[in-house]
């Protein structure tokens, strides 16, 4: 139990400097930048997993951006919160996204993986903060 | 001397006991824990860059079969009658099943947190959760999924796998469109429910705790997993002439999933078991069919 703290506090620490460098650069630019050719997109058409968002579902608040390099799963990985908590996601090869939830189908992008895990929390649980 | 692997509905009143007193005990023990732990640890993503042994990967079959056997060994440390029962989910479809009665897994979780409140692994009779990706400390499940209902794989799904003449081919991964290992697995094309088969269905039909990382702590998670290994030896005797694991070889430096992988003669993290060791289980356990 206490390991699960330590993960998660390096966590809140982690986002809290991409959250700094998003407000430095100006959100919608930042994006761009944050993406950079650093990310392993394998002739994938589009953006990696859309756009940035920030919205209520099912009454929770979900939150996602891309983050810079690799990340607890790796490259092409997204900062996403349910509720402030940070909600693990990975990368398939097909392009899609698997969450810490719900390990045993994906998703077309972290928004519906977002959705998703809220979906399958149900009215009552919260993520514990745990990445992996 | 082999020991047998059963199927879940023909344990007597009193092997069901033994079972769920075994897995109690281990759980008390913190061994429990460990194997939760494990299998979170060994999830790695096909997009990731990253050698993955469990999932999305060859060795699939070969990684959970030798989970189950030192799970098993740590049952059998506690009491030596004692083997992991297999569901199979073709037959057994429904939560009305004996399978979860009050006396083996108990029930679906109740409505808004799924929690389950029946049988030997529910909070309130002492299987508390440890290693979780939710805040709560009991176990949940939702089963059949009623807000939006998905059916058990079909012995069709399962011969859709069991067709296929090879083992696994390139790329090695969830997007493979051929091979059993990804058909059995259940990583398929096309849109919908559909998409997810077999060993994937499963752990989306029961939900809650299976549909997760944290998959170990339903302990149906093993009976699931006994049925998968069990099709994996039956598909070896419909396919003699087939390979039985492949890639024989691992990936050259210059192949997409160099590194990636595990061929058939290294080892699988975190043992040094290699698929070669993992192919049979003659002398070891038996399945009764």
């Amino acid at each position: 139990m206490e390991a699960k703290g330590t993960r998660s506090g390096t966590v809140r620490r982690r986002h809290l400097i991409v959250v700094a460098a998003t407000a430095a650069l100006g959100a919608a630019g930042a994006f761009r930048v944050l993406r950079g050719p650093a990310q392993e997109e394998r002739g994938r058409p589009g953006a990696p997993g859309g756009p940035a968002f920030d919205e209520t579902y099912r009454g929770r608040r979900i939150q996602g951006e891309p983050t810079t390099g690799g990340g607890v799963h790796g490259p092409g990985g997204w900062r996403v919160t349910v509720d402030g908590k940070p909600l693990g996601l990975m990368r398939r090869a097909d392009g899609s996204y698997l969450s810490m939830v719900d390990h045993y189908r994906s998703y077309s992008t972290p928004l519906a993986a977002a959705r998703g895990a809220v979906d399958e929390l149900g009215t009552r649980q919260s993520l514990a903060g745990r990445l992996h | 001397m082999a020991y047998t692997r059963r199927n879940q509905r023909s344990l007597s009143r009193a092997e069901r006991r033994r079972f769920v007193d075994a897995v109690l005990r281990l759980k008390r023990r913190g061994e429990y824990d460990a194997f939760v732990r494990t299998h979170i640890d060994h999830y790695v993503s096909d997009g990731e860059n990253r050698r993955r042994v469990a999932h999305m990967t060859p060795t699939f079959l070969p990684w959970h079969r030798r989970f189950l056997l030192d799970f098993e060994r740590a049952l059998r440390r506690v009491d030596a009658g004692v083997t992991v029962p297999y569901w199979d989910w073709t037959k057994d479809r429904t939560p009305a099943a004996s399978l979860w009665g009050e006396d083996l897994m108990g029930g679906t979780g109740r409505r808004g947190d799924r929690r389950v409140s029946t049988g030997p692994f529910a909070r309130g009779n002492g299987w508390i959760i440890k290693e979780s990706v939710t805040d709560g400390d009991f176990l949940t499940r939702d089963l059949g999924r009623p807000a939006a209902p998905l059916a058990l794989p079909t012995r069709q799904d399962v011969a859709w796998a069991m067709g296929e003449t090879v083992y696994d081919v390139s790329p090695w991964d969830s997007t493979a469109s051929r091979g059993f290992r990804n058909r059995l697995e259940g990583w398929a094309p096309g849109t919908g429910d559909a998409r997810w088969r077999n060993h994937n269905r499963v752990h989306r039909w029961v939900g809650g705790h299976m549909l997760g990382g944290a998959s170990v702590n339903d302990p149906v998670f093993w009976l699931h997993h006994a049925f998968v290994d069990l099709l994996w030896s039956r598909w070896q005797r419909q396919h003699p002439d087939s390979a039985p694991f492949l890639p024989e070889r691992p990936p050259a430096p210059d192949e997409p999933q160099h590194r990636r992988v595990v061929a058939r003669r290294e080892p699988m993290p975190p043992w040094r078991t290699t698929p070669q060791d993992m192919l049979g289980h003659q002398g070891i356990y038996r399945y009764a069919e």
